[in-house]
């Protein structure tokens, strides 16, 4: 019998913080309205996905590799982005190129989305400026797993 | 003896070493790039200078004699600013190719850079360009400037391989390791030179670019090559959650025990046989259990029944002077002993048969004639290994068990397999995935070297332990695990082999009945 008042009283509780959200809500909404500037804005929601936010400066989305003045990887393949990569999701075989301003290049390059956290890593890590994560593509769910699977030439040729 | 102060720490050092040699003794590390214990001192980096009372000016530790009562100081503020100054004119000219070089994550001029370097580069000038691709012959490449001029390279040359075919060309600022008109490093140590670089101006194309060296772990193990049995480290992949590496072992590398030490001009090195001779390790391997009779599936027991159910047959019709075996000097001491105990003691064969491996040039450094890794082991267990001939073997053989560990030689099995053919039933063990498995009736996969614990006796009657560095692949095991499994279930002998569970076990059984291993 008590454990059943008690039921009720955790249904009023969040009857309740739920009225106070609406009616906190509501009242900034209606200053703003007429004008009047207050520290918070009232909450809103977004439509997503027809409606989008912007995404901030800072962001980390969708790796890309970076490319030289003549279209070659600017990456050198040294694997300290696969070293620090704590979810192990890089893989790399590098080859040797034939210009010894060059030497080394990947011939292989090789991230698992699947496994990716997002830590940006190994952007930081890359002494060549060579990876970054700033396509803003943060959308790329998939059906299966081989398809987060993103080789040289996607990374290269990143955003569409 | 003489008494010297080292940081004011009194250590009793031998007389006429070196000030660098007795600070190691003491444990206390003095840098320095261009010394290396197997050569005379050549003086020409300037990273061990320390400060030692009543000198005036700072002195060189790794060629300068200890003296009763020296008192040495290797971290007064003196000593710091030298190797800074040392350091920051070292690296002045140097590419700072770090990203792109195989010696990164073990290069001297790294460590030395974090340890007592750390300041801001002065240099505002462009740095000098050289050449960053020349071949010297045997794989290996310099990169001119990378390269601190230490000339240990040339002096590895001159005095152990005494083929002398680097030097410095040039003077001054201008001076660079060359080699003279063409004539290529040609000789079987020259895989040294990248191990003894102290940065990563001498690299070797079986290596580079392959894999970063601080993926590798090393594991301590034998070169089974030659019956010399160098000390080596296989260096291999542990490989990733994700993606599959190519391969397995990567690189050996000599591994200095304090032993070898004594012998300056040995201990030190591994010829390149042994260094760029481990594919094996990972190509053609077997790893399923195979029976003719095409039981898809046979786990090991059923293996090893099979193959005590054969010689069973022999006791039932008393026909065993029929069994047959050819054995090789790949196997450990632990595995020929227990050869020899289940087939010659046991089962009374006589008919234990080496075939004779071909005898190669030998060098005057450490390459043997006799590229097996176990021959004396095979004579001290008592296998006279000329005695038994191949008509003898082969004669009247119903059943004939074939041990074939060796990667190479492959052309003295091809020779024996048109009489093999003719026994009745037989029995292979391997590690490799060859032509003539399929006719066999049983083929069991077995480990190499470097995937079991055991024991080498080499050239020089040493008796060399080793444990496994790699995981053997799919159903293989050890031959000393099979022929246990197999002594115990050919009941001749149950008791004596139910006590055996590893290598260790073996050898102290080996001990008590072999005078040469209780030594
Ligand atoms: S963001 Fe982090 S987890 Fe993802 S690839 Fe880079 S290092 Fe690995
Ligand atoms: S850290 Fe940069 S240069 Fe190095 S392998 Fe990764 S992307 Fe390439
Ligand atoms: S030799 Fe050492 S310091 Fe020079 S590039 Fe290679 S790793 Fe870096
Ligand atoms: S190539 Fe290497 S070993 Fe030879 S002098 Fe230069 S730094 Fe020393
Ligand atoms: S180690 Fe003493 S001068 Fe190079």
């Amino acid at each position: 019998m008590f454990r059943l008042f008690g039921y009720f009283i955790e249904i009023i509780r969040g009857i309740l913080i739920t009225a106070r959200h609406f009616i906190v809500n509501m009242v900034f909404h209606i200053l703003n309205l007429f004008g009047i500037k207050t520290k918070r804005k009232g909450a809103f929601t977004i439509q997503y996905p027809e409606q989008k936010t912007e995404i901030a400066e800072r962001h980390r989305s969708l790796h890309r590799l970076m490319k030289r003045e003549d279209g070659k990887p600017r990456c050198v393949a040294c694997m300290l982005c696969e070293t620090v990569c704590p979810s192990e999701c890089i893989y790399i075989e590098a080859t040797e190129d034939p210009d010894p301003e060059i030497q080394k290049y990947p011939s292989t390059f090789i991230i698992d989305l699947s496994r990716c956290c997002f830590c940006g890593f190994c952007v930081e890590a890359c002494p060549e400026d060579a990876i970054r994560m700033d396509t803003g593509e943060v959308e790329f769910a998939q059906y299966n797993r081989k398809d987060m699977v993103l080789d040289l030439e996607s990374l290269l040729n990143e955003p569409k | 003896m003489v008494e010297i102060f080292i940081n004011d720490r009194s250590i009793k050092v031998p007389e006429g070493i070196t000030v660098l040699k007795a600070a190691e003794r003491a444990g206390i590390h003095i840098p320095h790039i261009c010394y290396h214990e197997a050569f005379a001192p050549e003086g020409s980096c300037r990273m061990c200078l320390v400060e030692i009372e009543g000198h005036l000016c700072l002195e060189l530790a790794c060629a300068t004699q200890v003296k009763e009562g020296m008192k040495v100081f290797t971290e007064t503020e003196n000593v710091r600013q030298a190797r800074q100054g040392v350091l920051e004119f070292l690296l002045a000219e140097h590419p700072m190719d770090c990203p792109i070089c195989d010696k990164a994550g073990e290069c001297t001029l790294q460590d030395y850079y974090e340890q007592y370097g750390l300041f801001e580069s002065t240099f505002m000038e462009q740095k000098e360009r050289k050449d960053k691709n020349v071949p010297l012959g045997k794989g290996l490449i310099l990169d001119r400037e990378r390269c601190v001029l230490c000339t240990r390279c040339v002096r590895f040359l001159r005095d152990i391989t005494q083929t002398e075919e680097l030097g410095v060309f040039e003077r001054g600022v201008y001076s660079e390791i060359g080699i003279f008109d063409q004539r290529l490093i040609d000789n079987n140590y020259a895989g040294n030179l990248t191990e003894l670089c102290p940065v990563g101006a001498i690299t070797d194309k079986d290596f580079r670019f392959k894999t970063r060296n601080w993926f590798l772990e090393k594991g301590a193990s034998i070169c089974p090559l030659c019956s010399r049995g160098c000390n080596i480290f296989i260096e291999h992949h542990p490989g990733f959650a994700r993606f599959d590496v190519p391969k397995r072992v990567y690189r050996i590398t000599s591994r200095v025990t304090s032993r070898e030490k004594d012998q300056k001009e040995k201990g030190y090195w591994i010829c390149d046989i042994g260094r760029y001779g481990y594919s094996y390790m990972d190509q053609d391997r077997a790893e399923k259990i195979v029976l003719k009779q095409g039981d898809s599936a046979l786990d090991p027991k059923k293996a090893v029944t099979y193959a005590a159910d054969q010689v069973k047959k022999l006791i039932y019709k008393n026909k065993l002077n029929r069994l047959g075996v050819i054995s090789n000097t790949w196997l450990t001491n632990e595995e020929l002993f227990l050869v020899k105990k289940i087939f010659t003691e046991n089962l009374e064969s006589q008919k234990v048969f080496f075939p004779t491996t071909a005898q190669r040039e030998a060098d005057d450094l450490l390459l043997t004639s006799d590229r097996t890794p176990n021959k004396k082991g095979a004579q001290e267990i008592g296998f006279s290994l000329e005695a038994i001939s191949e008509g003898q073997v082969f004669d009247g053989t119903e059943l004939l068990f074939v041990f074939w560990a060796s990667p190479f030689d492959l052309d003295q099995l091809t020779g024996l397999m048109s009489k093999i053919k003719e026994v009745q039933t037989k029995i292979l063990f391997t590690p490799f995935e060859r032509e003539w498995n399929k006719d066999f009736d049983l083929v069991i996969p077995t480990a190499v070297p470097a995937e079991k614990a055991g024991s080498f006796t080499n050239e020089d009657e040493r008796i060399q332990h080793f444990g496994p560095v790699l995981y053997s692949p799919g159903q293989a095991r050890a031959e000393w695990e099979w022929l246990v499994s197999l002594g115990k279930e050919i009941k001749v002998d149950f008791k004596s082999y139910a006590r055996l569970s590893s290598p260790f076990d073996v050898f102290q059984m080996m001990k008590k009945k072999i005078k040469f291993f209780g030594k």
